[in-house]
């Protein structure tokens, strides 16, 4: 009985869930009070810390179906509804496992290096066809090497100490390599049917799928930069020499004579005795500065590069080029085209094809400047210096001083980077989302290393 | 007396204020004036410049205006009127000055919008800043060149883009021709900038996204045209200044620096008002 009613009290005791609004009152706009309250009450986020680093980036462009640009899918696309891409027109990021320093474009393929002293110094990307980029071992066939490499992969440099030497600077030629380390030499790889790897020419060698990677260390001091012109390779050493090997017809060996050199020579000529603190080259002709702010070259004049000092189209000894346009602080030499920068921060060319002064300026054999209004330099921004100029085969790309990359010249399947097709011909900014650190021309791709904003 | 010499000048807008109040007034002061002086007081318009910014309904200006101050306005009489097109078809710069605050983010851009994110700001440099505002920079220059609709392979396009002259000549987004930072006191920044046809709205919408740039966010506290083309500050006249005199003295003023920009940006075009611009010029220096 009792027990029955507390059953029916306890029933009773939970009513049934009515919708009241007790507390709920009808909306109307907050007062300002209340606004600043909830303002203050927000909760705050942080995106990045008070020692936010800055990221360095990679970032590539131009023609992709080599692979040189180290993205597979643009030539082998990993999902169905992508396309292979011929052409990769404006800057794409490129992840890499290590911060690169240096960074060089070749004929078709690249070589990124890293000053780490890890076990994996140097990767390269593109076309293998003559071991350029080392032996690439093929994962489906372990006695056979890659023809194309896709992405970047580690280059297997046989060095003593593989985890206490560091790779300063990498160069590359039409089918060859250069690697500078700081304790072991140089290292060379690739076609040597030019004596441009620096060894003893081979009757018949087969280049692709070759293991062989010859290391140069015999020159009067320590090699303190290395460039790779079309098929010869040049040596700077730290006394200001400057040594030479490989293909010579043009006389871009500067030894004085149009033969083959197969081992690294000195050059003697008008360089002899000179400090020289940079050499440049990438087609048949070469340019080096020395302390003092001179310009000497040597090899192909058939663009007026040398025209200043001889009507020769050939020039197989080093000459100095009188010009008066200040002291020379950096030099480049495209495949037909020359460009100086000197310690006031202008810009001077010459040569023949796209010079960078509209269209109507197609072949000079004395330099022009190219107006520095031209590089963003205004009354409003009297700061802004172009810093560092580099070549590519028949482009140009300038480097100020405020991180802006401007770029000109023939654009070959999209090399310039600046989102159209068509030939530029004078500076243009090309879009990159950081601070441009360095960047390497190719023939028809480049690469650039990018310090993040923030 | 002579009739009132048509030409432009730029008046001093107070902050809050809506532009059509200011005309009313200029307006009203000027025929009192005229109505008072004995003769005949030709029938005047005034016109005015489209002030960006205050495009679009009348209803929606009043309730942006009082977040930003002053700016001068340009205002024609007589013939005036057709100078306004002519120098508004020459697509002259104006310059801002645009102040703006650190940690918030709203969605309208400004300081009195509805609160949409706080963040942290203490990494923030000026240096940081300066490389956004370099960036920024480069890429409206890119823009500027690309919609000034000249082909980039001629030798023409080669000269204009050494003198700097190259301008879009026609309808284009806004585009920011310069742009510096003159003050940095965390939070608050003060920006200068030079644009062409820009809007207010997008002067809020630089500052916000200079603030997702530096990883934080920013809102936009103010934003005062210092300059319209020719007119700077120092040509506009005050509140006190609103009189027929004043006025007549600005026009006579403004009118050499108005005709040399004209001539030389609408030179190919038809020499007409230009005319008139002399004949006034001469008949003001006989009276």
């Amino acid at each position: 009985e009792a027990a029955a009613m507390w059953w029916a009290l306890r029933a009773v005791r939970r009513p049934p869930p009515a919708f009241r609004r007790g507390l709920a009152k009808p909306a109307r706009p907050r007062s300002v009070r209340q606004l600043r309250e909830a303002e203050e009450a927000a909760p705050v986020f942080q995106y990045a810390g008070k020692a936010a680093k800055r990221k360095d980036r990679v970032f590539v462009w131009g023609f992709c179906y080599s692979g040189a640009l180290g993205v597979p899918s643009f030539v082998k696309p990993d999902v169905g509804w992508k396309k292979p891409r011929r052409i990769q027109p404006t800057p794409y990021r490129l992840e890499t496992e290590e911060k690169i320093s240096s960074a060089a474009c070749g004929y078709g393929f690249t070589l990124l290096s890293s000053n780490t002293a890890d076990i994996t110094k140097v990767w390269g990307m593109g076309l293998n066809k003559d071991s350029q980029l080392g032996f690439q071992r093929s994962i489906r066939d372990r006695t056979k090497g890659y023809e194309y490499v896709l992405e970047p992969s580690p280059v297997p440099l046989p060095l003593e100490k593989p985890q206490e030497t560091r790779v300063l600077q990498v160069s590359c030629g039409r089918a060859h390599s250069l690697i500078l380390t700081d304790s072991e030499g140089v290292f060379t790889m690739g076609n040597n049917s030019y004596g441009q790897c620096g060894r003893k020419v081979v009757e018949d060698e087969t280049y692709s799928e070759s293991h062989l990677i010859h290391q140069l260390k015999e020159f009067d001091s320590r090699v303190v930069q290395v460039v790779c012109g079309q098929d010869h390779s040049l040596f700077r050493t730290k006394k200001g020499a400057v040594y030479a090997c490989g293909w010579g017809a043009d006389g871009q060996t500067g030894l004085g004579h149009y033969n083959i050199t197969s081992v690294p020579t000195k050059l003697r000529g008008d360089i002899a005795g000179v400090n020289i603190i940079q050499v440049s080259s990438y087609g048949d002709c070469c340019l080096a500065v020395s302390d003092e702010g001179d310009v000497f070259g040597w090899g192909n004049s058939e663009y007026l590069q040398l025209a200043s000092v001889t009507e020769t189209t050939q020039v197989n000894v080093p000459r100095h080029l009188p010009f008066k346009i200040g002291k020379i602080k950096e030099a480049a030499c495209g495949g037909t085209g020359n460009i100086v920068l000197t310690e006031e921060g202008n810009v001077f060319v010459w040569g023949y094809g796209i010079l960078g002064k509209g269209p109507n300026l197609i072949e000079t054999a004395v330099p022009e400047m190219i107006p520095p209004s031209l590089f963003g330099w205004s009354d409003f921004n009297p700061d802004i210096r172009v810093a560092h100029v580099r070549c590519g085969l028949s482009q140009f790309a300038a480097l100020t001083n405020r991180g802006e990359l401007f770029v000109w010249g023939k654009n070959l399947r999209g090399c310039l980077g600046t989102g159209r097709m068509e030939d530029q011909y004078f500076p243009w900014r090309v879009t990159v989302p950081g601070e441009v650190v360095d960047v390497a021309c190719g023939v028809d791709h480049m690469v650039s290393m990018v310090k993040s904003f923030t | 007396m002579a009739a009132v010499p048509g030409g432009l000048f730029a008046v001093y807008k107070p902050a809050g204020v809506a532009w059509g109040r200011v005309r009313e007034a200029v307006e009203t002061r000027l025929l009192r004036e005229l109505n008072a002086v004995p003769g005949r007081a030709p029938r005047q318009h005034v016109r005015f410049l489209p002030a960006p910014g205050d495009d679009g309904a009348p209803g929606l200006v009043a309730a942006r205006v009082p977040v930003l101050a002053d700016h001068p306005l340009v205002l024609g009489i007589g013939h005036g009127n057709k100078l306004l097109t002519d120098l508004y078809n020459c697509h002259l710069t104006k310059v801002y000055t645009v102040g703006g605050l650190l940690g918030k983010a709203t969605d309208d851009f400004s300081d009195t919008g509805n609160l949409v994110e706080k963040t942290t700001f203490d990494h923030i440099t000026r240096e940081k800043l300066e490389r956004i505002l370099a960036v920024i920079q480069g890429t409206n220059h890119k823009a500027l060149l690309m919609h000034s609709n000249i082909d980039m392979k001629t030798q023409e396009a080669y000269e204009l883009a050494v003198k700097g002259l190259i301008r879009p000549m026609g309808k284009s987004p806004p585009i920011i021709t310069a742009i510096r930072c003159l003050q940095f006191a965390l939070p608050e920044f003060q920006l200068e900038i030079h644009c062409l046809h820009e809007t207010q709205q997008y002067l809020r919408k630089i500052v916000h996204e200079i603030g997702l740039e530096l990883k934080s966010s920013a809102v936009c506290t103010q934003v005062r045209r210092i300059r319209d083309g020719v007119f700077t500050l120092d040509d506009a006249l005050l509140r006190t200044q609103w009189n027929l005199q004043s006025i007549q003295n600005a026009i006579w003023d403004c009118q050499l620096k108005v005709k040399t920009e004209l001539e030389k940006t609408l030179g190919h075009q038809d020499k007409i008002h230009l005319h008139k611009m002399d004949v006034d010029m001469a008949h003001a220096a006989d009276s």
